[in-house]
């Protein structure tokens, strides 16, 4: 059976990208590894407490021999501009949710609002990426 | 409004520590999401769950700590206050009653995190190519 392991988002600071996610939205690191043998290659992911087993890779954007310097423009332009990713979470709770995260300090660009499929929210973090925050309605009172 | 039983109370506690531990969470904070005074609510969780809510954010705590430390490179003093525990000292003591090892030998024991977070192959290829030379770029012009 196929399932979903990690998956990659590019951010502008390695740093700054772990605190948003652990200190403000509230995730844990699942792995942080420097390999002096990569280049000092940074290995870091981060996910929910209690869902184990899928993480996000806090991805800097490499230079040159793995990124010519071209792409790597393009690809900080796109970030910039909020076209480099999105992560769509779930809560139990969407107006919760927004009270404990507001209150950790994320900048919520759309407050909980009601939608066809449940309460969905966004935010961004530091890098530009788009995270969605929603509250999935259970099928059968759509 | 629907009865809600007494447990989902606690449980709510509980489900508290487990996602908010890495704040300076305390039993007060507990006892308050539970809607309990401070005493009632720790007698009560005790008689729920079979041990203290102290001792349940603790071993959470140090449950989390012995994770970071098996995947992780960072320093023992960056994993205890990421956990939400402010004092060096007292989490290493804590850790060590626990674990019958120090946090320091606990890392020793388990391999290396590099090997544990199985940074993914096509990475290690990528980052490993070296950089073409040529002859002429062979000797760098600055002395080292």
């Amino acid at each position: 059976m196929i399932r979903i392991a990690n998956a990659q988002l590019w951010v502008h600071d390695q740093e700054e990208a772990l605190a948003f996610y652990t200190e403000k939205v509230g995730m844990e690191v699942r792995a942080d590894v420097t390999l002096p043998e990569m280049d000092d290659f940074r290995w870091l992911t981060v996910g929910p407490p209690g869902q184990e087993d899928v993480s996000i890779v806090l991805m800097a954007i490499p230079g040159a021999p793995v990124m010519d310097e071209e792409t790597a423009a393009q690809v900080r332009e796109l970030m910039g501009k909020g076209f480099a990713g999105t992560v769509f979470l779930t809560t139990e709770d969407c107006h919760a949710s927004y009270e404990e995260l507001t209150a950790r300090g994320v900048e919520f660009s759309e407050a909980p609002e009601e939608r066809p499929y449940g309460i969905d929210s966004g935010f961004r973090d530091p890098s530009g990426n788009s995270i969605r925050l929603t509250e999935v309605r259970l099928p059968a009172e759509v | 409004m629907a009865f809600v039983p007494p447990a989902r109370h606690l449980l709510r506690a509980r489900d508290l520590a487990d996602a908010r531990y890495f704040e300076p969470l305390g039993v007060d904070d507990l006892a308050a999401s539970a809607g309990l005074s401070r005493a009632h609510f720790s007698r009560e969780f005790k008689r729920a769950f079979g041990e203290s809510p102290h001792a349940y954010l603790l071993t959470r705590r140090l449950e989390r700590a012995a994770a970071l430390l098996r995947t992780t490179d960072r320093s023992v003093a960056d994993i205890c206050l990421s956990v939400g525990l402010q004092s060096i000292g007292s989490f290493t003591t804590s850790f060590t009653r626990t674990y019958e090892r120090s946090p320091t030998a606990y890392r020793a024991e388990h391999p290396p995190a590099s090997q544990a977070a199985l940074v993914p192959g096509c990475l290690v290829r990528a980052y490993t190519r070296p950089q073409h030379r040529t002859f002429r770029e062979d000797r760098p012009t600055t002395s080292a």
